[in-house]
């Protein structure tokens, strides 16, 4: 079969709209690839907020090789709002147990730093949440990410669109990020850990409160983009009372007596979900997240305490999910 | 806002076209300020998306046909930006000179603050109620959304969210949301005198770095001025 050049010319151009209409599908939205060989996981066990937990997380963050001397930690809990008797916030206890633990370790400094989602008055929070007086005797410096100083920032990936967000000065100085997220369940993102605490450094200044433009780009999308754009060095996450249901604000709580520490978003929030009995595959987040960030498969994390043992009962989700 | 501006934190409109009502020399960036409020609604302004809201998005309950102003453009409507927005509309002298929709833009916002309050009464950011569970209001937002309700009639709505007000005002330990609870009863002519007392003794006053939560302190402990400068009469 001969083919004209006529054949040639037509053939080559359907071959080249093809690629460009489908290419944008294919390309990865992602600009790096930050994902470790291996990462570290350790779960803790404690069944209650007590003075105790300083001894707890200080033994469990030396099953990592850490090197904080003489950095700027910045602790980034969720405070989202708060309604009494319910477990939406990280608790206070496990926060003040990792600054003392982090000084302990030989930080330069520690700030815990926050811009809740839905509350717009912080410092109410902060009183109602049982923060405020342990930050005054303990002179914690504490920064409202919703009003800080600002600079806009080109994202690292491409997953919503967006070329650039104004982010706090706080966070993007840090020599060292934790993210201490509550383990929660959420109806539209399925889970909010590590990853989906992100959503509380995007001031709410700029962006309002909630921050809607991160939904309106999509709430997976938008997680995706600022976990690679702003590096998560390592996962505090509070699940002594976690919360199953209508979650982030409307959950019923759950005791699961657990802290998970990671030096990997990624795998801390797998883990997490996995300790939650979800498939992590299932959550948009986990699962492409782990193409560029960290691990989400279990045979890359190397569990140096506690074993993962997903419940016999799974949280309770919305039906949606 | 216009074609090349900055859309972060265009919210803001609305509290600049309020601060500068008394400045002759800003009458023609007010006047664009405000025209560029009335070009900007609520996602829900737009029909497909009253009609998805209507149709298969139904997670949260609202009435998508009462919309007023956003956070961030194209995005939904939200209690505090709409507040902001019908009392920065409130204050233009006529509805002419292209004003025309100002009226109605401002009946459609405090019918969507109606549409989104809580179903005991009072405000959270947005809706009332989240897959089919009932939010619990917030004071500040609460108190924000009465300062647009000032004249409307007295009625149940306004009545238990200012009992809410009145109730959670003396208990809250912030003065950002104190603030905000002062201003709002004042302009329904309800007692402050024990709420400005303790934002005068609040021990943590002086160490408010947010120039926000202060400027804000300061404008509740002058609330009547305040409340002239919003447009609000008590």
């Amino acid at each position: 079969m001969s083919i004209t050049r006529r054949d040639f010319i037509i053939g080559t151009t359907a071959l080249g709209a093809g690629a460009s209409v489908s290419a944008p599908f294919f390309l990865p939205k992602y600009h790096f690839n930050r994902r470790p060989k291996r990462s570290r996981v350790a779960i803790l066990h404690a069944e209650q907020y007590s003075q105790e937990l300083y001894q707890v997380l200080l033994k469990g963050l030396q099953l990592f090789p850490l090197d904080v001397r003489g950095k700027t930690v910045v602790l980034k809990p969720n405070l989202v709002d708060y309604l009494p008797g319910d477990a939406i916030n990280t608790h206070p206890t496990v926060v003040l147990a990792a600054v003392e633990a982090f000084r302990h370790l030989g930080a330069k400094s520690v700030v815990i730093a926050e811009g809740p989602g839905h509350q717009r008055d912080t410092q109410l929070v902060l009183c109602q949440g049982g923060y405020e007086e342990s930050l005054r005797n303990e002179k914690i410096r504490f920064v409202d990410l919703n009003r800080d100083e600002l600079i806009r920032t080109p994202l690292r990936a491409s997953y919503t669109g967006m070329k650039d967000l104004w982010l706090p000065r706080t966070v993007l100085d840090a020599d060292f990020l934790v993210s201490m997220p509550k383990i929660k369940t959420h109806h539209w993102s399925g889970v909010t850990l590590a990853m989906k605490n992100m959503f509380g450094i995007v001031p709410g200044a700029r962006y309002g409160w909630p921050k809607n433009i991160l939904h309106w780009k999509g709430i997976q999308e938008s997680i995706l983009d600022l976990c690679a754009t702003v590096p998560i060095h390592f996962v505090i996450a509070d699940g002594i009372i976690a919360m199953e249901g209508n979650g982030p604000l409307n959950g019923t709580p759950r005791p699961l007596g657990k802290i998970v520490l990671a030096n990997d978003p990624v795998a801390a929030d797998a883990t997490c979900a996995r300790l939650m009995g979800f498939d992590p595959k299932r959550v948009l987040h986990i699962s492409e997240g782990s193409r560029f960030v960290g691990n989400a498969d279990p045979t890359h994390i190397d569990q140096a305490g506690g074993a993962v043992r997903p419940p016999t009962t799974p949280f309770r989700v919305v039906p949606e999910f | 806002m216009f074609v090349g501006d900055d859309r972060n934190g265009s919210w803001l409109t609305s509290l600049v076209a309020i601060t500068l009502r008394d400045f002759v020399a800003a009458i023609p960036a007010r006047l664009k300020g405000l025209n560029w409020l009335l070009s900007n609604a609520g996602k829900e302004g737009d029909w497909f998306w009253r009609w998805k809201f209507r149709t298969s998005d139904r997670h949260v309950r609202f009435n998508p046909d009462k919309f007023g102003w956003p956070w961030f453009p194209d995005t939904v409507s939200w209690v505090v930006p709409t507040t902001f927005a019908i009392l920065a509309l409130n204050q233009l002298p006529c509805s002419c000179g292209g004003f025309d929709l100002a009226p109605s833009r401002v009946d459609r916002g405090v019918e969507m603050l109606i549409d989104r309050a809580c179903p005991g009464g009072g405000w959270n950011a947005g809706n009332g109620v989240v897959y089919g569970a009932a939010v619990a209001p917030h004071s500040d937002d609460t108190a924000i959304a009465l300062l647009a309700l000032r004249d409307r009639p007295q009625d149940s709505l306004l009545e238990t969210s200012l009992d809410y007000l009145k109730r959670t005002a003396p208990t809250l330990m912030a003065p950002w949301s104190l603030a905000w609870a002062i201003l709002a009863l004042a302009a329904h002519r309800r007692p402050i005198t024990l709420l400005r007392r303790a934002l005068l003794t609040f021990a943590d006053l002086v160490y408010v770095e947010d120039t926000s939560t202060l400027a804000l302190a300061c404008l509740a402990l002058d609330h009547e001025h305040a409340l002239i400068n919003l447009g609000v009469t008590p």
